[in-house]
């Protein structure tokens, strides 16, 4: 890792994303999750991203931790519901959908653009070696 | 799906570097008198290209089992190697063109 530094550190970043979209998946598969009030709600999951070794000299990105959201929720009125408590409510997760979806929508970009740094390194260095022929 | 550079191994290249260190040696050695520099920088860059080309083999081995968790890392680890392989390539032509203008020189 020292003459190709740019392929890892963009190769660090795609690893962040990867796990963001990871993230982000899991939290639009559980949105619908209902649990009895006196459970906790699923909590929504949030990816941490930290520098590596900033100021070292070692570029990259990492996973510091996952954080979770509220296990709160939001209680919602549904006296037919089989888990519905003595008052008739149910406990959502706290997950905004459309808030899920931007967060794709920006863990997706992120990938592409470390992915056209990728590609961008790679023919850079070709041509550098190509000044040798 | 099998690696395209999982054809280019150096299984004994590296190992029986001795017969190559003597080629580039005599012309490192007439002009600068340094301990085989040129030499030892080739071999341990050829060490260095067979570290990554073992990377992106494990790589691709993973990925033919389906072991591979991350697919972008497979196709880092193979630009990667294609790109050492080429600088390698480049600056062994390179050298052995320098060779070859010293052989040329009239005497």
């Amino acid at each position: 890792m020292s003459t190709f530094d740019s392929l890892g550190i963009s190769g660090s970043g795609l690893l962040v994303h990867r796990k963001w979209l990871d993230a982000v998946s899991d939290n639009i598969a559980n949105v619908n999750n209902v649990t009895s009030t006196d459970q906790d709600a699923f909590r929504e999951r949030l990816i941490v991203a930290q520098a590596v070794d900033y100021g070292s000299g070692e570029g990259g990105v990492r996973v510091a931790r996952a954080e979770y959201g509220s296990a709160e929720g939001r209680l919602v009125f549904e006296p037919d519901h089989p888990l519905a408590d003595a008052n008739g409510y149910v406990r959502y997760p706290d997950i905004d959908l459309g808030e899920q979806m931007t967060q794709l929508i920006m863990a997706q970009r992120g990938y592409q653009a470390n992915l056209a740094v990728v590609e961008r390194a790679a023919t850079a260095y070709q041509a550098a070696l190509q000044l040798g022929k | 799906m099998t690696s395209p550079i999982g054809g280019i191994s150096f299984p004994t290249a590296v190992t029986g570097l001795a017969g190559v260190t003597g080629a580039p040696d005599a012309v490192a050695q007439a002009p600068a008198a340094g301990d085989n520099g040129f030499a030892s920088v080739l071999a341990s860059s050829l060490d260095q290209l067979q570290a990554t080309q073992s990377t992106s083999d494990g790589l691709a081995v993973q990925a033919a089992t389906g072991d591979l968790r991350d697919v972008h890392d497979y196709m880092i680890a193979a630009n990667e190697a294609k790109l050492a392989t080429e600088m390698l390539v480049t600056v062994k032509n390179k050298a052995v063109e320098a060779f070859n203008e010293v052989m040329r020189m009239p005497v």
